[in-house]
């Protein structure tokens, strides 16, 4: 459903949590699992939409802007990919850097990335507009380049 | 003329395919004549590479005690 291991933990105890608490309203008129499963469907979107009002402002944004000058130039150019470090370490620090992104942001990398899933499907997966996918998919990545260079990917040799 | 901040968070929102034709068109020729800007991209490029070689890192499966934590739910 297009949340992290954690959160799907934390969706499922909530779902059984509130089950319990409204069982005696079941007047077994459907199957428990419709009842279930209606309960799940409420409570993701209610996560997701909480999520989604988190995303509205996100201060990785202003690590972007900082790379560039007021007229839209690049201020601090990126390294060409020929002189960047020997990658030897790239996989075990782009390892570490994935597991402190948000878990969203890591989601929607995951998704438009690696599973190359469109903007559209990935919306339609996370209950959120494409535009918005397309901004968590941008803030990922500057998170990701921005851990990268903390860690000497972005110095040349 | 696009600038470089507009084509590159064009090329990292991954949002180029679905833009109008001529911006398109705009992202191909300012990537084309700017070493910035393919430096840029060349960069997301590769670290989409290494994250598929660590794709591992993403895959999620059940804790080893989730049935028995919704069965214990059920119970309680």
């Amino acid at each position: 459903m297009g949340f992290s291991a954690g959160d799907a933990e934390d969706l499922a105890q909530d779902v059984f949590v509130t089950f319990l608490e409204t069982l005696e309203r079941f007047e077994g008129r459907s199957e428990v699992g419709t009842w279930l499963f209606g309960i799940l469907h409420y409570k993701a979107q209610a996560r997701r939409r909480a999520q989604t009002r988190e995303d509205l402002t996100d201060a990785v944004d202003d690590v972007f802007d900082g790379r560039f000058n007021a007229d839209g130039s690049w201020r601090e150019p990126p390294i060409p990919a020929d002189r960047l470090v020997a990658s030897d370490q790239t996989a075990e620090a782009l390892r570490d850097c994935l597991a402190r992104l948000p878990d969203q942001h890591r989601e929607v990398f995951q998704l438009r990335q690696l599973e190359e899933l469109s903007a559209a499907d990935v919306s339609r997966m996370l209950g959120c507009t494409i535009n918005h996918v397309g901004v968590m998919f941008h803030r990922a990545r500057v998170r990701l380049r921005a851990c990268l260079e903390a860690k000497g990917w972005g110095r040349s040799r | 003329m696009m600038t470089c901040k507009e084509v590159s968070t064009l090329v990292s929102m991954g949002d180029v395919e679905r833009a109008p034709m001529m911006r398109r068109m705009g992202v191909w020729l300012h990537v084309a004549m700017c070493r910035h800007c393919r430096a840029f991209r060349r960069q997301l490029v590769r670290i989409g590479r290494v994250a598929s070689l660590i794709s591992e890192v993403f895959e999620r499966e059940p804790t080893a005690n989730f049935e028995d934590q919704i069965l214990d739910h059920l119970r309680s």
